[in-house]
């Protein structure tokens, strides 16, 4: 058994989320979840609306502490091999490590510039040359850099959806996150600038982990390595995407892809 | 019925109950908003008819500095016998009596009624600074515990209900719990207590006696504040709640605690709102009477708070020569008594017998008073108006 040799070859996973329960006060959200999310690589969640696709997400960040007697009930979620409800876990650090994107493109009514720099200051950043170089490094990554160079003091409200969405990217990745969660960043965008977040989380993939939530099937296949069918807060496939979606092993998948959901 | 045009009004009305009703009911709401409006006119054009020949004049610098600059005082009216009116101060009256000589017949005096409302002015200034400074933090800390740190639930609905209930309680209570509170028990620190004293503590180098704060602007200020203190704590966390959740959400998602959250990407979005409620607060703290009667205010005081019989300061070179004397004599201002505007109409109206000479200082302080409070309200609206253009997402 060569395990150290494998795991030199392979990665270890980055997020793993083993047999977890998950509860809104009383009422059960997710049932038993495994997963495991592989470095570097893009992985989808799909399902349909109110299956815990976002819930999981949340799970990762633990963005739901935020809700009032939501809790893990059962299992683990560990993350870079640390389980992340552990004591010794400060929530600030883990969000460090752990950006997150959101549905709906949020910048602060603040300059493009402060929008980036935030997550970095409020780590306590006040090197003004360090600023500004994870600004532009953060804007070029996010493929903004050119568009929005000449403007970094303008009001971040003035960007069009797309661009708030890129920036919001933008602010996520400043402080070098291992893992970028998405949840359903496309959602609220046009089909070109839903392109170009595609095309941008592509690229991404190369230096970050990243979990996407999508309902957009086409797109959970254009850009993700791994996808998670998630219904009715279980997991019910999770599988390299393309085996996943032209053989899949469980009918409720098929029925789901194919859109005969009974 | 012929579907094709024809000569009767096919929609006409039946004239039905239902209509009349309409029409009643159209009218009676009419009516109602008529009466209010007439009524608030009437109050404002009175007290400017009678109240703006105190304050203005037609000459330069059409503004009666008079009025505006000088302490209350006692009017004398001198009557000669041909039926002329002198009115004087007290300073002048002597002089008015030896040059009328045997033409003199009486003089009347009435109190309060010459010079001006400094006096008033200052003291109501005082108070709002005080009482909106106390408020504005209570209220705003209150604010943003209960809006993004307290955890919904029995707890938060009591002190809900508190906040509620202390709107709601009369402002004479107001007057009564401060006298009781600040006057005679708050906390200071004294090298020997009074008998008053409640009880004592001592430090060694100081004692901290519960003996109160005498009638002060301090005592006052603190009372204001809390009769203002409900509307600022609803107000702010109105505000901090119509802060959109997804700021909270991303800026959490980064990693900021929760305080770097509210200081960062909540507190200076609901700002702008925060200082429009305080200055509704201050026109609410300017027009109380029952809170300062007992705490404050002073029906006659013929100094300005800072005016006391201390020896003058060395005149030294430097002004910070003496800081700790200057600090403790900035300071004193907060601890001396003070007429107030309000308290001072109310005594004007109900403590001196009227006649036309009272009715100047009546009609020109309520002039005044009103004036103060309109332009505090209305640059709460510019205010608001302003910031919502510059602040929105």
């Amino acid at each position: 058994m060569s395990a150290d040799s494998a795991a030199k070859a392979k990665p270890p996973p980055v997020v793993q989320v083993r047999d977890m329960d998950f509860c809104y006060g009383t009422s059960k959200a997710l049932f038993d979840i495994n997963l495991e999310v592989k470095y570097h690589r893009v992985t989808a969640l799909i399902g349909p609306s109110g299956c815990g696709k976002s819930t999981l997400l949340r799970c990762i960040n633990r963005m739901n502490d935020r809700v009032p007697s939501a809790r893990v009930t059962k299992g683990e979620v560990l993350v870079k091999g640390k389980n992340i409800h552990d004591t010794d876990v400060d929530l600030t650090q883990l969000r460090k490590q752990v950006g997150m994107v959101f549905q709906k493109s949020n910048p602060f009514p603040k300059s493009i510039y402060e929008n980036v720099a935030y997550g970095l200051r409020i780590h306590g950043e006040k090197n003004k040359n360090l600023l500004d170089e994870a600004v532009e490094r953060s804007l070029r990554h996010a493929a903004l850099w050119d568009e929005l160079k000449d403007r970094l003091s303008a009001n971040a409200l003035a960007l069009s959806g797309g661009q708030q969405q890129r920036l919001c990217i933008a602010r996520a990745i400043a402080t070098l996150p291992d893992v970028l969660l998405m949840d359903e960043p496309c959602s609220a965008l046009d089909p070109i600038s839903t392109l170009k977040i595609e095309e941008l989380m592509s690229q991404l993939a190369r230096e970050y982990t990243i979990v996407i939530v999508t309902h957009n099937m086409q797109q959970a296949v254009r850009i993700s390595d791994f996808t998670a069918f998630l219904h009715l807060g279980k997991l019910v496939e999770f599988s390299p995407t393309e085996e996943l979606f032209t053989n899949p092993r469980e009918k409720l998948t098929e029925a789901y892809l194919r859109g005969t959901f009974s | 019925m012929s579907p094709v045009p024809t000569t009767e009004n096919p929609f006409a009305g039946d004239n039905s109950g239902i209509q009349k009703r309409e029409t009643i009911a159209r009218w009676a709401l009419r009516v109602g908003s008529y009466i209010v409006v007439i009524i608030t006119v009437a109050i404002m054009l009175h007290i400017f008819i009678k109240g703006a020949p105190v304050t203005f004049q037609s000459k330069w610098p059409f503004v009666n500095t008079q009025f505006l600059t000088e302490l209350p005082a006692t009017l004398h009216v001198i009557e000669d016998k041909q039926g002329n009116h002198y009115e004087t101060d007290v300073n002048g009256a002597d002089a008015i009596k030896k040059k009328l000589g045997d033409n003199f017949r009486a003089e009347k005096t009435i109190s309060y009624s010459g010079g001006g409302i400094l006096g008033p002015i200052v003291g109501t200034a005082l108070l709002v600074i005080v009482s909106v400074g106390v408020a504005l933090f209570l209220g705003v800390a209150c604010a943003i515990y209960l809006s993004e740190y307290a955890k919904h639930g029995k707890f938060l609905e009591l002190v809900r209900l508190a906040i509620l209930n202390l709107a709601g309680v009369p402002s004479v209570v107001f007057g009564l719990f401060g006298l009781g509170a600040f006057v005679l028990t708050a906390p200071v620190f004294v090298d020997v207590p009074a008998d008053r004293s409640v009880f004592a503590i001592p430090l060694g180098f100081t004692t901290l006696s519960f003996e109160g704060w005498d009638t002060c602007v301090l005592s006052g200020g603190f009372t204001l504040a809390f009769v203002i203190l409900p509307v600022i704590i609803t107000a702010s966390e109105q505000c901090l709640q119509a802060v959109p959740q997804g700021f909270r959400e991303t800026s959490m998602a980064l990693g900021a605690t929760r305080w770097q959250t509210i200081r960062y990407s909540v507190l200076p979005f609901a700002t702008p709102g925060i200082l429009t409620s305080s200055i509704l607060g201050i026109a609410r703290a300017a027009g109380e009477t029952a809170p300062i009667m007992f705490t404050a205010a002073l029906a006659f005081k013929d100094k300005l708070p800072w005016q006391k019989d201390l020896p003058p300061l060395p005149a030294d070179a430097s002004i910070f020569a003496h800081w700790d004397q200057s600090v403790s004599r900035f300071l004193g201002i907060f601890t001396e008594s003070v007429q107030a505007l309000p308290y001072h109409i109310y005594t004007l109206a109900a403590k001196i017998p009227q006649n036309e000479y009272a009715e100047r200082a009546q009609y020109g302080s309520v002039f005044v008073f009103l004036v103060l409070v309109a332009s505090l309200a209305a640059s709460s609206v510019l205010l608001r108006k302003r910031l919502r253009a510059k602040y929105r997402w």
